[in-house]
């Protein structure tokens, strides 16, 4: 399964053996004890309230009932791994490719396509969207809440356009928090290591009358800065972020609830950027330091009927990307949806829904990125339908659904899919999907002007007297991206210790991105007078990818859980015969083959907890990245109720590894180096 | 360096795990429906049944589970050889909604998410007492209901469903429940 390209990689190949074997070791030493239940009768009711509970029948529960390659991420997850951020949470899902570009940026996508501006997964936090127009992507560094407030992240590998719609083509995260009732206690964190320097967060939840609560919270790090691997030396790319926010849920009368909820947030950013100049040496590098801030509020109503219920949701979201040299940007979105799920019959639920969005950008340019025009106010509208029916003692559930968009750029984008979900057994099921999903164009796609290099007079690329400049041009021919996905699964429970899960899925894209080259032109604004070289948008690129994702749940004794994954993908994408894109772009390279995750985790006596787990991510060969091996290990203790210690380490096998490259933007990329932690948790009533 | 880097590794994997056999019975954690499982127990325990609820003096609690059953086999081996007032447990996990009468306790699983009002009302009246683990399952006329609040198990209990029900619930138990109305008796009460 795995070649070796890489010295490095060998000795941690014997570490992993070395892994697995003393893990088997353990197990059959210590299996006789895995019988033993505790015996809850011999408890009063009082004591059973003051237990604390692991819970994995939300994965569970989630995944029997979904046609569709879905993994949740709990918040014992969260906790275990000792994440601090999303994207370090995100690491442990199968199917997701997860690389960090420098401390204050990522490259995350699922199934293929990754990139910094990986445009093909949509991330929802509390059903508020959070992917900019601007790149049909997220800005990682600015998504963020207060992790110990999550409930779970659900991550559905695969199109989910129906529901969420366009965008939705790759994959959906959903982030969800816990509702203000479930945090009714004051809690505050603070820590600190090696790589994120300082944290510290407050909440606070409490009940305003019968049925309503609420909570606050204000969080903040400072990551120091990484090393750059072409020097060997510091880069400049420190982080440091200030948010908070609340939520508060009211529910007067039992048909109803609402909640309303908002951030605000502000942090400051550095990179090492270089851009192209018109004069020698042609091009300028130099820490480059940036600011975003922004705020969300969100309000959602949901009323229940005998048979059926509603939703209506509306938010409006500011970003402002500021104080930096190459882009500034501000965008408001505002965006409402009503769905309505009734019962059809003793055997249909029909969910229909409709949505408005509209997004308003305004920007200033530089030399280097440009976009037009400098304002815009873009208009979505949507609408959904889909019908659950189900058969046989509900053992068979088809579900037929299609979204119908439309949007500014491409008009009207139909976006239907249909599964089936069978299940065998109480313990087993399987399903099968088709959908068809479309990657609308982003506001770069259409008006970006991006100047990326120059190349000198007199040479042999350029033999001209004039700097030629290579631009990327967006284009108002180009067309949505589209996917036709082909999608199975299969899920076991195979008793209360152990389950498993597949998929499999063949995606056929049409229509993706590529850089077409143009005629070249003189341009004399801004002089010196040069040539330029631009490479339009176009859509010339089409192919297969195919892959599998396993996954396995093993709670080996109580105390002992081991979760493991393993994902394959092989994409095979080629540009047209009539594109003539010369980029060696090709988005096979920069996706690992092969990844694989285990994670241990053991419950202590005296109420400690460890934790660790080892992640495989193949080469990159479109990068030059060669294949790594992580490890991260967590410790914690509850001297006391309320109060959490956790020290912790990341990367510890070894010093330093480069896992990504920029695109289109040429930041320094930056190591990511082994770190340690440590971090107090104290809650109280 | 590489056998160094390994006997870390080791130690990291292995010392915690002799702590692991030393102390496989101390339990701060435990799996939610284990939990779950000795809270049925205890409500058997705390629930007073009408007498027409039982065919015979000796009959079995039924506990009849609804839905994609959670607990795995943890239910069946708590109860297995515990008796509440001479009656042993028998769990079944229901095929069709016309089982639902023969039980003394229905639970109702998360996955009835869509269909738990309607469970709740083909027993109303009837002496059952319903224990469901889903948002507002008694606030719509469910007896009790589970609710895990950072990661603890708490419970609401409808005191008017249970009276309906001719259920007569301990006062150490409603002692240490969330009480909850339906809509209906809190209208009433507001107007």
């Amino acid at each position: 399964m795995l070649t070796i390209h890489h010295p490095k990689a060998a000795s941690a190949h014997h570490t992993v053996r070395a892994l697995l074997v003393v893990g088997l070791v353990l197990f059959f030493v210590a299996s006789p004890l895995a019988q033993n239940l505790p015996d809850v009768t011999a408890m009063s009711v009082e004591d059973l309230m003051n237990v604390q509970v692991t819970s994995v029948s939300k994965r569970t529960q989630k995944l029997a009932d979904a046609a569709a390659a879905i993994f949740v991420i709990t918040q014992e997850d969260i906790r275990r791994s000792g994440a601090t951020s999303i994207p370090e949470a995100l690491r442990m899902v199968p199917g997701l490719q997860v690389a960090r570009i420098d401390e204050n940026k990522w490259a995350i996508s699922s199934r293929g396509f990754n990139g910094r501006f990986a445009n093909k997964l949509l991330v929802l936090i509390d059903g508020r969207s959070v992917y900019t127009p601007l790149f049909s992507g997220v800005y990682w560094n600015i998504q963020d809440v207060m992790l110990e407030d999550v409930d779970r992240i659900e991550v559905i590998r695969g199109p989910g356009a129906t529901l969420w719609g366009a965008n939705a083509v790759n994959g959906v995260i959903n982030i969800i928090t816990k509702p203000a009732k479930s945090t009714q206690s004051a809690l505050a964190t603070a820590g600190g290591g090696t790589e994120t320097r300082g944290f510290g967060s407050v909440r606070y939840g409490g009940r305003l009358n019968t049925g309503s609560y609420y909570r606050a919270y204000a969080k903040y790090f400072n990551v120091g800065p990484s090393i750059d691997p072409s020097t060997g030396r510091r880069a400049d790319d420190n982080w440091d972020a200030l948010r908070g926010g609340f939520r508060t849920d009211w529910t007067p009368a039992g048909a109803d609830s609402l909640t309303v909820q908002g951030d605000i947030h502000r942090s400051g950013y550095g990179e090492t950027l270089t851009v192209p100049t018109l004069n020698a040496p042609y091009s300028s590098t130099f820490p480059n330091k940036g600011s975003i801030s922004g705020g969300n509020l969100l309000g959602r109503w949901n009323h229940a009927f005998a048979n059926s219920s509603t939703s209506l949701q509306m938010y409006y979201d500011r970003t402002n990307i500021t104080e930096n040299s190459l882009f500034t940007d501000h965008q408001d979105i505002f965006d409402i949806d009503f769905q309505h799920t009734f019962h059809a019959g003793e055997s249909q639920e029909i969910v229909w829904g409709l949505g408005y969005r509209s997004s308003r950008d305004g920007n200033d340019s530089s030399f280097a990125v440009s976009l037009q025009p400098n304002h815009l106010t873009l208009n979505q509208f949507s609408a959904f339908a889909q019908d659950e029916i189900s058969l046989f003692d509900k053992r068979l559930r088809i579900t037929l659904g299609s979204k119908f968009e439309h949007n500014g750029f491409t008009g009207f984008e139909v976006q239907p899919n249909a599964r089936l979900l069978w299940t065998i057994t109480r313990n087993q099921t399987v399903w099968t999907a088709v959908s068809r999903a479309a990657r609308t164009p982003a506001l770069t796609e259409e008006g970006l002007r991006l100047n990326s290099a120059v190349v000198p007079p007199g040479t042999p690329q350029n033999p001209t007297p004039f700097p030629a400049l290579i631009s990327v041009f967006g284009s108002h021919q180009f067309k949505s991206e589209d996917l036709l996905a082909y999608e199975a699964g299969y899920r076991v429970q195979v008793n209360s210790n152990f389950s498993a899960d597949i998929a499999v899925f063949y995606n056929h894209y049409t229509h993706l991105r590529t850089a077409e080259p143009g005629a070249p032109f003189l341009e004399v604004n801004p002089a010196p007078v040069h040539i330029v070289a631009p490479f339009v948008a176009g859509n010339k690129m089409s192919g297969g990818t195919y892959g599998s994702e396993l996954f396995a749940d093993w709670r080996v004794l109580p105390k002992w859980r081991l979760l493991s994954s393993y994902s394959y993908l092989q994409m095979d994408i080629r540009k047209d015969p009539s594109s003539l894109d010369p980029t060696a772009d090709d988005p096979g390279l920069v996706s690992p083959r092969h990844q694989f995750y285990v994670r241990s985790s053991i419950d202590l006596p005296r109420h400690f907890e460890h934790d660790f787990d080892v992640r495989y991510t193949d080469r990159l060969p479109g990068l030059n990245i060669p294949s790594y091996y992580s490890l991260d290990t967590h410790l914690g203790w509850r001297p006391r109720t309320g109060l959490e210690l956790s020290v912790g380490s990341q990367n510890l096998l070894d010093k330093r590894h480069l896992e990504f490259v920029p695109d289109f933007i040429t930041t320094s990329p930056t190591e990511v180096k082994r770190t340690f932690y440590g971090s107090v948790t104290w809650r109280f009533e | 360096m590489r056998l160094l880097r390994l006997l870390i590794t080791i130690a990291i994997v292995i010392l915690p795990s002799l702590g692991l056999q030393a102390h496989a019975q101390d339990s701060s954690v435990s799996s939610e429906y284990l939990i779950k499982a000795g809270f049925i127990y205890n409500f058997a325990n705390l629930v007073q049944w009408p007498v027409n609820a039982f065919a015979q003096p000796d009959s079995p609690i039924v506990i009849g589970i609804l839905g994609e059953d959670p607990f795995g086999t943890v239910l069946d081996r708590v109860l297995a050889g515990k008796r509440v007032n001479g009656r042993i447990f028998l769990v079944k996990r229901l095929k069709s909604i016309v089982d639902l009468k023969e039980c003394q306790i229905l639970f109702v699983s998360s996955s009835e998410i869509a269909h738990s009002t309607e469970a709740i009302h083909l027993v109303k009246g009837m002496p059952i007492l319903t224990i469901g683990e889903i948002p507002g399952f008694a606030k719509r006329g469910g007896i009790i209901n589970l609710v895990l609040e950072d990661n603890k198990v708490h419970f609401e209990v409808n005191v008017e469903a249970a009276k309906e029900a001719d259920l007569t619930i301990s006062s150490r138990l409603l002692a240490l429940a969330r009480i909850v109305q339906d809509p209906i008796a809190d209208g009433k009460k507001t107007q």
